[in-house]
C-alpha cells in the first residue's frame, strides 16, 4: 500500500478570494481523494429572508448573498414573486433587467479569467483584465447608481431609467472592451506557456457532467448543452442574439473559453437591448401579497440560480430556498481535482470561478 | 411546475424510475417546515433543453423519521441532503451534520418552532 498524505488548501490561502478548506489526500503529487468544508460565511439568509423581513424588503436581502452577482439574487427573488402577485413585466422592464444581468456576466466573467490567470502565475495578466474589467464596472456604476449592491430591481419594475447618456456611454465601453477582449482570446489561444497551464488539466468529462450534474461554464465547457437563458420563457433572449456556447475538452482551457466566448455574446446582446430598447414604464404596480408557491430560475455568470418561494398571503413569507450555482458544482468539482497533480489544485479551483458567499449564503 | 406526491418508504423506487440522468437535471432538496412537527420534502428536477420543465417530488415527513438517501442515483444530492440535515435537523443515510453550523450544534434554524 502506498503512503499518501494529506495536504489542506484554505480556509485562508494565497489563491482564494473567499474561504473554503480543501483536504487533498495525496499520493506522491497526484490528489487521490478529497473532502471540501464550504460553510465559513454562512449567515442565515434563509431564515432572515421568512422571520425578520416582510416580502417587499426581502429582495434587498437576498441581493447581498453575493457581491458580484447581486443582481441575479434580486432578479430570481422578484420573479417569484410578480410571479405570486400575477404580474408580468412590460418589455422595456425585461430589457432593462437583461441588460443588468448580461452586463454582471462579462465583469464576473473576467474575474474568473484574471484570477485563473494569477493562480497560473500570471500576475501581469490578472492586473491587465482587471484594468478592463473596470470598463463595465462603470456601466453598471452609471445604469444603477451603485458600484457593486446595484439594488436595481424591485418588485414592479427597475429603480432607474435608460437615458441618451447612458446609451452612449454603454456603446463606447463596449466598443473599448471588445478590442481588449479580442487581444485576450488570442493571448489564451495562443501563449505557450499559458496552453500548458490550461490544456489538458483539470478535466470534467461529459459523462462526469451529467452523473454530477454540472452547471453553467463548468458543464458547457465539458459539452453538455444546458443554459437556464434557453430553457425558461422568462425573457427573450432568441430574439436579442443569445447563442449557447459549447466547447468539448471540458479542461480550464475549455472554461476560459466558454467564459470569454460568452462575454462576446453577451456584449451582443447588450448592444441589441440597448438598440431596440421598448417604450414604456419603468414602475407598474404589482398589487397583493404572496399566496403560493413559485419556482424561478436564473441563470447566473457561475450556472443556474434556483428560487422557490412560498407566500400565504401575509406580508412574512413561509420559505425562500435559495440554491447557488456554485451549492450544486462542488460534487462536480471534488470529482475534477481527483487524478491531478496538487500544484494545478490553485489554477483549477480558480477555473470554477467559486463563489463561497453564494455556496454558504 | 408538476408536484408530484411520494412518500418516504416509496422514494428510492419513485425516483430511481423518473430518473434519467441525460435527461434530467437534479435541481436540489428542499424543505419546509409546516408546523406542528411536520416537514415537506421536496426533490426538484429541470428538463435538459426543454423550457420551464420542472418537476417537483415531494413527501410529508416528521423531525425523528429517518429521510433515505437519494445519494447512490443522484451523487450531487449531498449537498442539499446535508443541507436538510443542518438546517432542520432531520436524519438522512450518509448526510453528515455540519456543513454550514457546528458539527455539535444542537440549533436547526428552519424548524418552525426555532
Amino acid at each position: 500500500m502506498k503512503k499518501t498524505i494529506q495536504i489542506p488548501l484554505g480556509s485562508q490561502h494565497i489563491s482564494l478570494l473567499e474561504p473554503i478548506r480543501f483536504k487533498f489526500e495525496c499520493e506522491n503529487e497526484k490528489i487521490i481523494g478529497v473532502d471540501a468544508d464550504v460553510g465559513f460565511v454562512h449567515r442565515g439568509v434563509e431564515l432572515a429572508c421568512t422571520r425578520s423581513f416582510e416580502f417587499k424588503q426581502v429582495g434587498y436581502v437576498v441581493a447581498r448573498v453575493c457581491g458580484l452577482c447581486a443582481i441575479t439574487h434580486s432578479l430570481s427573488y422578484t420573479l417569484a414573486v410578480e410571479k405570486l402577485l400575477g404580474y408580468e413585466a412590460n418589455d422595456r422592464i425585461k430589457y432593462l433587467r437583461m441588460l443588468m444581468v448580461e452586463l454582471d456576466r462579462i465583469h464576473s466573467h473576467m474575474l474568473c479569467l484574471a484570477h485563473t490567470a494569477e493562480n497560473a502565475g500570471f500576475e501581469a495578466l490578472f492586473m491587465q483584465i482587471m484594468g478592463d474589467r473596470e470598463l463595465i464596472m462603470d456601466v453598471q456604476e452609471a445604469i444603477s447608481g451603485n458600484r457593486v449592491q446595484f439594488d436595481y430591481i424591485s418588485i414592479g419594475g427597475v429603480n432607474r431609467d435608460m437615458t441618451p447618456e447612458l446609451t452612449a456611454l454603454i456603446h463606447k465601453n463596449l466598443r473599448l472592451l471588445s478590442d481588449k477582449i479580442d487581444a485576450l482570446i488570442g493571448l489564451f489561444d495562443n501563449n505557450w506557456s499559458l496552453s500548458l497551464k490550461y490544456k489538458g488539466v483539470g478535466v470534467l468529462s461529459l459523462k462526469d457532467a451529467y452523473t454530477y450534474n454540472a452547471l453553467g461554464p463548468l458543464a458547457r465547457a465539458a459539452g453538455l448543452a444546458t443554459d437556464v437563458r434557453a430553457e425558461t420563457n422568462d425573457f427573450p433572449y432568441e430574439t436579442l442574439g443569445y447563442q449557447m456556447i459549447l466547447e468539448s475538452s471540458g479542461d480550464i482551457h475549455a472554461r476560459n473559453f466558454v467564459r470569454l466566448r460568452e462575454i462576446v455574446n453577451s456584449m451582443e446582446i447588450c448592444r441589441n437591448i440597448i438598440d431596440n430598447l421598448p417604450v414604456g414604464e419603468i414602475q407598474e404596480k404589482a398589487k397583493g401579497k404572496p399566496n403560493g408557491e413559485a419556482v424561478v430560475r436564473v441563470e447566473a455568470p457561475r450556472g443556474e440560480l434556483f428560487y422557490l418561494v412560498r407566500g400565504n398571503g401575509q406580508n412574512m413569507l413561509e420559505r425562500v430556498r435559495i440554491k447557488t450555482p456554485t451549492f450544486s458544482a462542488i460534487p462536480a468539482m471534488m470529482e475534477v481535482f481527483k487524478g491531478s497533480e496538487y500544484a494545478d489544485a490553485p489554477a483549477i479551483l480558480a477555473s470554477f470561478d467559486p463563489c463561497m458567499s453564494c455556496t454558504a449564503k | 411546475m408538476r408536484k408530484i406526491e411520494t412518500s418516504l418508504a416509496a422514494l428510492l423506487n419513485d425516483i430511481g424510475v423518473f430518473y434519467v440522468p441525460k435527461e434530467w437535471h437534479f435541481l436540489s432538496v428542499n424543505g419546509i417546515d409546516l408546523g406542528g412537527g411536520k416537514i415537506e420534502l421536496q426533490w426538484i428536477f429541470s428538463k435538459y433543453g426543454v423550457k420551464d420543465e420542472i418537476v417537483i417530488y415531494y413527501a410529508l415527513s416528521d423531525y425523528d423519521t429517518p429521510v433515505p438517501s437519494i445519494v447512490d442515483l443522484i451523487p450531487s444530492a449531498i449537498m442539499g441532503e446535508r443541507e436538510i440535515v443542518d438546517m432542520f435537523g432531520l436524519k438522512v443515510d450518509g448526510a453528515a451534520k455540519g456543513l454550514y453550523l457546528d458539527k455539535d450544534s444542537m440549533k436547526y434554524p428552519l424548524r418552525g418552532e426555532a
